[in-house]
């Protein structure tokens, strides 16, 4: 009894003393000096984070926090994952802390640690530069108003739409509302304030008439209950930028006038007017980094999808009853679904289902090379099925078996007949590349919208992207048909 | 010694009985011609031989190999029954002298340098020295069919089938095919043949097998068959095609 007594005791002291260890671990790491946190933000937010014409990012989150990180003696490392994304990393403990102009809400907060308010956002109305009619919420009676969906600017517009009585159109980007108001499709747009105001800024011929609804503060962000040493720097840091006038400078210099509550004056210097050529000019080597991963992306996932291709397309034309089956079932399912909600599925949904991160150059990957590999199944199929099957029957009947004859017999045969199919398929999957910007991925079309949002020029960046997009698709059927010229000939 | 047995063969796709029972002994060296009218599962007991059709029921051995077991290689038993298609099946995209070699190099039967060596004596054995490096798309059928017969050589075969092999060629080709068969049988090669040439039948069969309606009806010597023809469809088939 007694030493069993002892042994329990001597266990429950083991147990503390390495707990307690185990404690001291992280503490003692979170003190060294100079340690480097990792930081999740938006893709692109402006004015609070996008990229420059040089691809670096900038914006007020990313100033503040370099500044903050400067004032405290602390490294960051900026991750852009796209907002969602960025929420989901601080929570599987993939980053320190998340910047990304993201409101503080009370649901927000039980399961994220905020720190001291930086911004005071909140919903503002902005109308076209030339319109002279509406100068007041009243005004708006009988017409339609632009929302961009999940803000609080559509909150906002959405509880004052029955006491004006007026009816709201809801966007997916801030500069599709500005194209939106431009073009008469709605009179003006609730927006908030910070975005309203940086796009002015920009000379995106929007002005503002009223002033700005109160709103919520924007706070970065730690998972709940841990990096309390990031917060506290965080929170002091944030103290000496205001106090010693730095805050205000770094607001100044994206949002033209410190003074948000009498709106109507933001804007009043917008910034001098690039000329358009110049402002694409000046894009292009984000254009170019934009479709060299284009390119990267589509030979990458044309590269599985036909692997998958040549393995699914074999299994259609066995014999055996089962692998047809598999075989059929994979190319209905990735053929039927949309690309779109194939990446919402691959990037958003599999991996909160179980748990897991899944990078945004992987899961595009994977669904280009999904849907892609559907199609190219048929082709291969197809191929495979137009060879005489009397090319069959002759290798088999000299004893050649299955495998070699499909390799050396059938499949030189039927590629003469997919290669029209395949460049169709090329074509196709380096457009719809483009379709992977909605969950992020950087490639031209990405590229594109961000330079829209820095610099609301949605004609001629569209136009140039649009352009490019046709150059390269061109060129390289015009390589493509040289080749499917070798091949018939050889 | 019977280089082909076939006992109680029958076939079917689906409900369709094509072949309904059939007993047939081939012996070394023996030339047996197939006729009968279109449909009358001729071609399918030939390709029966080799097992391009899988069979329903019955019993097929060729050269003590039981073709019906289920654990015989069949790729095995292929290498040494030859086949000739009425359509050819040339491979388009490689040439006279790589079609005839293809099969003995990728079944490591021969290196390439004897397999061509041996190419090139069939080809000289069927007339066409000169089209080594042709392909088979500049040939005439008659040139095709006998590169097919060269193909199926290659393997050293101990049965030689054909199905139909002048059916497709123009008239003033079909002599050259026959020619080269003619030879074949007489240096001693075990051929079946389904034709429908009855002067090729009469001249070189040793024997002649009549078929209609998924049965052999009638069978024996060119003379016996052609000439006092005891079956009733054997008399009204051979009165309209002589």
């Amino acid at each position: 009894m007694r030493i069993q007594k002892k042994m329990t005791g001597f266990l429950v002291l083991l147990v503390f003393f390495f707990s307690f260890m185990g404690s001291l671990v992280p503490s003692a790491h979170a003190a060294e000096a100079n340690k480097t946190y990792v930081i999740g933000t938006d893709t692109t937010f402006a004015p609070f984070e996008y990229q420059d014409a040089n691809g670096d990012f900038v914006g007020i989150d990313m100033d503040l926090i370099n500044a903050i990180a400067e004032d405290q003696g602390f490294k960051v490392e900026i991750k852009s994952l796209g907002f969602n994304a960025a929420l989901q990393a601080l929570q599987s403990g993939n980053v320190d802390g998340v910047i990304a102009g993201m409101s503080i809400t009370d649901e927000r907060k039980q399961t994220f640690d905020f720190s001291d308010p930086y911004f005071e956002a909140g919903p503002m109305m902005g109308v076209a530069a030339d319109n002279d009619t509406i100068k007041s919420y009243e005004d708006l009676r009988g017409k339609r108003v632009a929302v961009k969906v999940g803000t609080e600017g559509a909150t906002f517009a959405d509880s004052i739409k029955d006491k004006y009585g007026f009816t709201l159109a809801t966007f997916d980007d801030s500069s599709q509302l500005v194209d939106e108001v431009k073009a008469g499709g709605s009179v003006a747009l609730f927006e908030d304030y910070p975005v309203l105001a940086y796009g002015i800024q920009q000379g995106n011929g929007i002005k503002t008439v009223t002033n700005k609804e109160k709103g919520g503060s924007y706070g970065f962000a730690v998972n709940k209950g841990q990096n309390p040493e990031l917060m506290r720097m965080f929170n002091q840091g944030l103290a000496n930028l205001k106090n010693s006038g730095k805050y205000d400078a770094i607001i100044a210099q994206y949002l033209g006038s410190v003074d948000a509550a009498s709106g109507a004056d933001i804007g009043g210097e917008a910034a001098a007017k690039k000329s358009r050529l110049g402002l694409i000019w000046e894009s292009m080597p984000a254009f170019m980094t934009g479709l060299g991963y284009t390119m990267f992306y589509t030979i990458v996932s044309l590269f599985f999808a036909f692997l998958l291709g040549l393995l699914f397309g074999s299994m259609k034309v066995s014999h055996n009853k089962f692998l047809r089956g598999i075989a059929t079932v994979f190319v209905d399912v990735f053929r039927g679904i949309p690309l779109l909600i194939l990446a919402f599925f691959i990037y958003f949904a599999i991996p909160q289902a179980f748990g897991f991160k899944m990078e945004v150059w992987m899961a595009s990957i994977l669904a280009l090379a999904l849907n892609a590999g559907a199609y190219v199944t048929e082709i291969i199929r197809g191929g495979i099925q137009s060879i005489d099957k009397g090319q069959m029957e002759a290798a088999r009947s000299l004893g050649v078996p299955y495998g070699n004859t499909m390799r050396k017999i059938i499949l030189p045969q039927a590629i003469k007949v997919m290669v029209p199919s395949f460049i169709n398929q090329m074509v196709i999957t380096l457009k719809d590349t483009s379709i992977l910007s909605i969950i992020g991925l950087v490639e031209l079309a990405q590229s594109g919208k961000l330079v829209i949002a820095r610099t609301y020029q949605t004609f001629d960046v569209y136009l140039t992207i649009a352009i490019m997009y046709l150059i390269v698709i061109t060129i390289l059927t015009k390589i493509a048909d040289r080749l499917e010229r070798r091949i018939g000939r050889g | 010694m019977d280089k082909i047995k076939v006992t109680g063969l029958k076939k079917s796709y689906g409900s369709n009985e094509v072949l309904k029972g059939i007993d047939m002994e081939i012996g070394e060296g023996e030339v047996v011609c197939v006729i009968g009218p279109s449909g009358s599962g001729k071609s399918t007991l030939l390709r029966c031989l080799n097992l391009l059709e899988e069979i329903s029921a019955g019993k097929v051995v060729v050269d003590d190999y039981d073709l019906s077991d289920k654990n015989s290689d069949i790729n095995k038993i292929r290498e040494n029954i030859g086949m000739v298609f009425q359509h050819f099946n040339l491979f388009p995209h490689m040439s006279v002298l790589k079609n005839i070699t293809f099969a003995p190099v990728e079944l490591k039967k021969m290196t390439p340098a004897e397999a061509e060596k041996q190419a090139l004596a069939l080809l000289e054995r069927v007339g066409l020295s000169d089209k080594a490096d042709a392909y088979p798309a500049s040939l005439s059928g008659g040139q095709k069919q006998r590169v097919a017969i060269a193909r199926a050589l290659a393997m050293n075969p101990d049965v030689m089938l054909f199905d139909e092999p002048t059916s497709a060629l123009d008239p003033e080709m079909v002599g050259e095919v026959l020619g080269v068969m003619q030879d074949l049988a007489r240096e001693g090669m075990t051929m079946v043949i389904v034709t429908h040439e009855m002067g090729f039948a009469r001249e070189v069969g040793h024997r002649v097998i009549f078929m209609d309606g998924g049965y052999i009806v009638e069978e024996g010597t060119p003379e016996e068959v052609f000439g006092s023809p005891k079956h009733e469809r054997t008399i009204s088939f051979l009165e309209k095609v002589l």
